[in-house]
């Protein structure tokens, strides 16, 4: 084919523009150590470029996230910690008391001093705070203080029943605290299905004790009164009106009446017209259980219907106080199975960002062994072209017209 | 003797010219668009003598130009298609390189907002955290603003690019009419081809097929008439028309490519095709404009979901959470060739992200009333309703109401999202505004015996009165409850909703007779991060598209089709460019000057008029023979 003279040099300028331009852009990739440095250089990866960095950043943000929610419930784990070690004191205090026969009414109000102050510190604990200022156990109402009244009036929850959640992983919200409600208000009261009392105005020293169902599925939940007509019989009547009478018998101290599947055993001398109820459990807060200790103690226990009194309503708290103690170990026991939740994902956070990590490089990242090879080869060319260039630009005819 | 001198002075002449010739061919081997020149010699018609006819020398007939218009067609056609997607190639990666720095890009700015959310959910009470939530929320509207106005900029470049090509345009039309002229009077008077002046002229339509497709027919006096488009005439022997870019019929803002004439001005902009005209056409209709709108969608999408979960939210001051962000409305252009006087207030449908569409349509006035197309393929899209306030026309996530009297054929433009990113703006600026809480809380009374648990309550209808009344939910018994005052007793059934006020809650497990719950205001609940959680949870739903695809997958779409876009394009620009540089070849290989050809031409005429003085000399030398025969 004919050339042209000026084809020929725009042709081999052109090839050299060429060669230069694509080296320049190696050498751009090279020297940012990136393959895909804008959408067009691959748009199938541009995509998953996105997803992968978006993924990393919200991955970085549920790691703050679960920081976060360790924080609080290492703190909620701490306070928690603490009513347990006030509630340990607190049963100690009440075992002390239960020697009714060798404490003088005055040893009893020194415990039921201690007991005071002991309350006293279990809500300076149940209003806690975090270091921004929320209390820890306020629920949604993180601002308010949670645990109203104290001293001489009776302590009130005033916050909410609210559990903040906090994203862990993409999948997983897990709540960084517990509510006031569900540590000190919501326990189980007696052994969790009934409790016993004795009638504050009984006259006899007969003490009922705390009682055991003999079989859940026979109890029938309601509100049941042992009544006691003369010191030897009692009867068992309902709460319905007018009252059914469901069982009665002749009463022999220490021997179990067992009705509706609850087996009680009355001690001590009871006297006509004295009442004991069994009725179906509520819930009790821990600051009214240890506030009804240290008012029983502060009575004078100068007779043997008071000293029955003391012994039943302290036979009652220690179950109660056992009561607390469970619940506040479940809830612990919740909190640490928060806690090594939040140690899984984070574990599996760790192994995801690697993963991430590596994805991300495969996509973007250049290859530096390829990509060196390569531009030497176009190094080689360019040499080439121009070696031939300016060869082959010196060849003329007119170099010979002479 | 007489004939020999006079041959070899035929040939002296000739070979001179043959000579000039190759000069002149060397002295324009650089010249661009020159065709090389060759002498046509014949032999002069021999003259009879006894012995047979004797030869009488040689002439030049003319001089050619060695040129082929079919490979000038095809070099001009491969051009005016390489100048295209060199142009849309280039434009678009300008959009490409300024959404591709991920770093700073918009799935960064989004994602960092969604983080700022979690952390307001973290600490709800914390102002730092609320905060930086509204400087993320800025950022990000602030990245959609840039990237808008940046589109915007190169739109008003792309109409400052037409005006220029269009005035390039008429001036080579000009040029090449009065080109024209010049040729046509130059061949009159000496019936040969003015070569350099089609050399000239075959420059010129070079020129002009780089700026867009031309169709070129050569007259008989060696003149070319040009025609754009379909067959409309840009320059015709003398004459030549204007091309104006002029404003578009339904926004004076934007160009349109028009032919000028005596009647007026003939828009032909979708005829045209090729060249860099045709590359910025293109690059409008196929990228610019759904950029626009891809964005313009992705930032009504944002403000719907954000602004619907943040109204059902409280705030830190106790009060329910207002919209977020602020958006721009849908945009409605009468035509300015309308004869009736209709208008439409077109609105998008709340809760309608998921069927909003980046087309633009074409509201059209006919017989049957109006009808809705589609303005890239004319597909007429079913509208529901009647146009009325009251019932408005329904379609594609909006809604229609037109007023006014439409006259035959009148058009009306809609475009439903580029006009939303330029009114994109961060409503809440108060930290304490931002509703990271639920408005209600529910609760469980103290001593419940049985084991129901109730949900922490959701609300469906922010705007409901009694949204935040307090309300009590009494178990009669296992198996049935009260709500509020409401003497009806329903079914317990567990999880089942219970919707009230403006709320559902769901109670599960086995409540005991007697058990209650209670739903109320939420009114302390400054710890309360349920609202936050879920707005960090809807920008990360499906809610585009059909609910078939997320913010976040939206704008790595939008990326990606620009990313595509513009990679098809260098592709196309780089193999255009393959074929335009062999058509462009192809024609030098016959037009192009080759300086080793015209030394070797040199050296032959040299040595024929060397020769032919030679000649003379003979003729010299034989003729004093004679004078000295006859001197004696």
């Amino acid at each position: 084919m004919r050339l042209s003279t000026l084809s020929f040099y725009n042709n081999s300028l052109a090839a050299m523009q060429l060669q230069s331009s694509s080296l320049a852009k190696l050498q751009n990739q090279v020297a940012l150590g990136r393959r895909v440095q804008t959408p067009a250089d691959d748009p199938i990866a541009t995509a998953h470029i996105l997803e992968l960095e978006r993924a990393q950043s919200e991955s970085a943000q549920l790691a703050k996230n679960s920081t976060l929610a360790r924080n609080r419930l290492n703190l909620e784990e701490q306070s928690l910690a603490d009513v347990g070690t006030i509630l340990t004191r607190v049963r100690e205090l009440t075992l002390q008391a239960s020697n009714i026969g060798t404490l003088s009414d005055s040893d009893r109000r020194s415990i039921a001093t201690e007991l005071s102050s002991r309350l006293a510190e279990l809500q300076d604990v149940a209003n806690r705070q975090d270091g921004g200022g929320e209390y820890l156990f306020a629920g949604f109402s993180s601002l308010t203080k949670p645990f109203a009244g104290g001293g001489d009036a009776s302590v009130r929850y005033v916050a909410d029943q609210g559990s903040r959640l906090l994203q862990i992983s993409s999948t997983q919200r897990i709540a960084d605290s517990h509510s006031g409600f569900d540590v000190f208000m919501n326990v189980p009261q007696g052994n969790g299905t009934f409790f016993t009392a004795g009638s504050a105005s009984n006259t006899g020293s007969g003490v009922i004790d705390v009682g055991a169902l003999v079989d859940r599925s026979s109890w029938v939940p309601g509100s049941y009164t042992i009544a006691f007509s003369s010191p030897s019989q009692w009867e068992i009547t309902d709460g319905a009106v007018p009252a059914n009478v469901l069982a009665s018998g002749t009463y022999t101290a220490g021997e179990p009446i067992e009705f509706n599947a609850v087996r009680v055993t009355i001690s001590g001398t009871p006297a006509a017209g004295d009442t004991f109820s069994v009725g179906s459990a509520r819930a009790e807060d821990i600051f009214s259980t240890i506030s009804q200790i240290a008012d029983a103690l502060r009575q004078p226990a100068d007779s043997p219907a008071a000293n029955a009194r003391l012994a039943s309503v302290l036979q009652g708290s220690l179950q109660q106080l056992d009561q607390a103690s469970d619940h506040v170990l479940r809830i612990r026991a919740e909190v640490g199975a928060r806690l090594s939740t939040i140690d899984s994902t984070d574990d599996s956070r760790a192994a995801l960002d690697v993963d991430l990590a590596s994805a991300l490089s495969d996509l973007r990242d250049l290859d530096y062994a390829q990509a060196i090879t390569r531009m030497n080869q176009q190094l080689v060319g360019l040499q080439a072209a121009q070696l031939s260039y300016s060869k082959i630009s010196q060849l003329s005819l007119f170099n010979y017209l002479r | 003797m007489a004939d020999l001198l006079n041959t070899s002075i035929s040939g002296l002449l000739a070979f001179q010219r043959a000579l000039d010739t190759t000069s002149h061919n060397i002295a324009n081997a650089n010249t661009v668009g020159y065709s090389r020149q060759l002498p046509d010699f014949v032999t002069r018609q021999a003259q009879q003598a006894g012995s047979g006819w004797v030869g009488n020398g040689v002439d030049v007939s003319t001089i050619r130009r060695a040129y082929d218009d079919f490979l000038a067609s095809q070099a001009r056609t491969s051009s005016s298609q390489y100048h295209q997607s060199n142009t849309y190639a280039t434009q678009a990666e300008r959009i490409n390189n300024l959404l591709g720095d991920s770093g700073t890009g918009l799935s960064a700015s989004l994602q960092n907002f969604v983080n700022a959310l979690h952390s307001v959910a973290d600490s709800p009470t914390s102002i730092p955290a609320r905060q930086t939530l509204l400087s993320q929320a800025q950022t990000l509207v602030d990245r959609m603003n840039s990237y808008d106005s940046s589109l915007r900029s190169f739109e008003s470049q792309v109409n400052g690019s037409l005006e220029r090509e269009a005035a390039t345009i008429t001036t080579l039309a000009r040029n090449l009419a009065q080109l024209n002229e010049q040729i046509s009077g130059a061949y009159a008077q000496s019936r040969q081809p003015p070569n350099d002046l089609l050399d000239q002229r075959d420059r010129l339509i070079d020129e002009l097929s780089t700026h867009l497709n031309v169709n070129v027919v050569m007259q008989e006096d060696y003149s070319a008439n040009i025609f754009v488009g379909n067959g409309q005439p840009l320059v015709v022997g003398r004459t030549h028309s204007t091309m104006a870019a002029t404003p578009d019929a339904f926004d004076p803002t934007r160009k349109s490519i028009s032919i000028l004439s005596a009647q007026g001005a003939v828009e032909i902009q979708s005829t045209l095709s090729g060249g860099t005209l045709g590359g910025m056409l293109e690059f409008r209709t196929q990228m610019l404009d759904p950029a626009r709108n891809t964005l313009g969608l992705l930032s009504v999408s944002l403000t719907e979901v954000m602004n619907q979960q943040h109204a059902a939210g409280m705030d830190l001051d106790g009060a329910l959470g207002g919209e977020f962000f602020s958006i721009g409305g849908v945009e409605v252009q009468a035509s300015s060739n309308n004869s009736g006087t209709a208008g439409a207030v077109v609105t998008r449908i709340p809760g309608s992200a998921g069927t909003l569409t980046t087309h633009d349509y074409l509201l059209v006035s006919t017989s049957g009333g109006w009808n809705l197309r589609r303005l890239d393929n004319g597909a007429t899209i079913p509208m529901t309703g009647s146009g009325t306030a009251t019932d408005p026309f329904l379609a594609e996530g909006l809604s229609i109401v037109v007023s006014g009297t439409p006259g035959m054929a009148d058009q009306l433009l809609l475009k439903p999202t580029a006009a939303a990113v330029s009114g994109l703006q961060t409503l809440i600026t108060d930290p304490a505004r931002i509703a990271a809480a639920a408005p209600i809380v529910s609760a469980a009374a103290a001593g419940n015996t049985g084991s129901g648990v109730i949900s922490q309550g959701e609300v469906l209808d922010a705007g409901h009165a009694q949204l935040r009344s307090p309300v009590r939910i009494e178990f009669t018994s296992a198996t049935s409850y009260t709500i509020g005052t409401d003497p009806t007793v329903y079914t317990y059934e567990a999880g089942a909703d219970i919707d009230v006020n403006g709320w559902r809650v769901t109670i599960s497990g086995s409540p005991a007779a007697g058990d209650s719950f209670t739903v109320e205001n939420n009114l302390t609940g400054s710890g309360d991060n349920r609202n936050a959680l879920k707005l960090a949870d809807v920008l990360l739903q499906p809610v585009m598209n059909q609910g078939k695809t997320s913010l976040n997958a939206g704008v790595g779409a939008f990326l990606g089709d620009v990313g595509v876009k513009t990679n098809q394009m260098q592709v196309a620009r780089d193999a255009q460019k393959v074929v335009a540089d062999e058509a462009s070849s192809a024609l030098q290989s016959v037009a192009g000057v080759n300086l080793d050809e015209e030394a070797a031409n040199l050296i032959r005429y040299q040595q024929a008029y060397m020769a032919m003085s030679q000649m003379i000399r003979v003729a010299d030398t034989l003729f004093q023979s004679i004078l000295q025969a006859v001197r004696g």
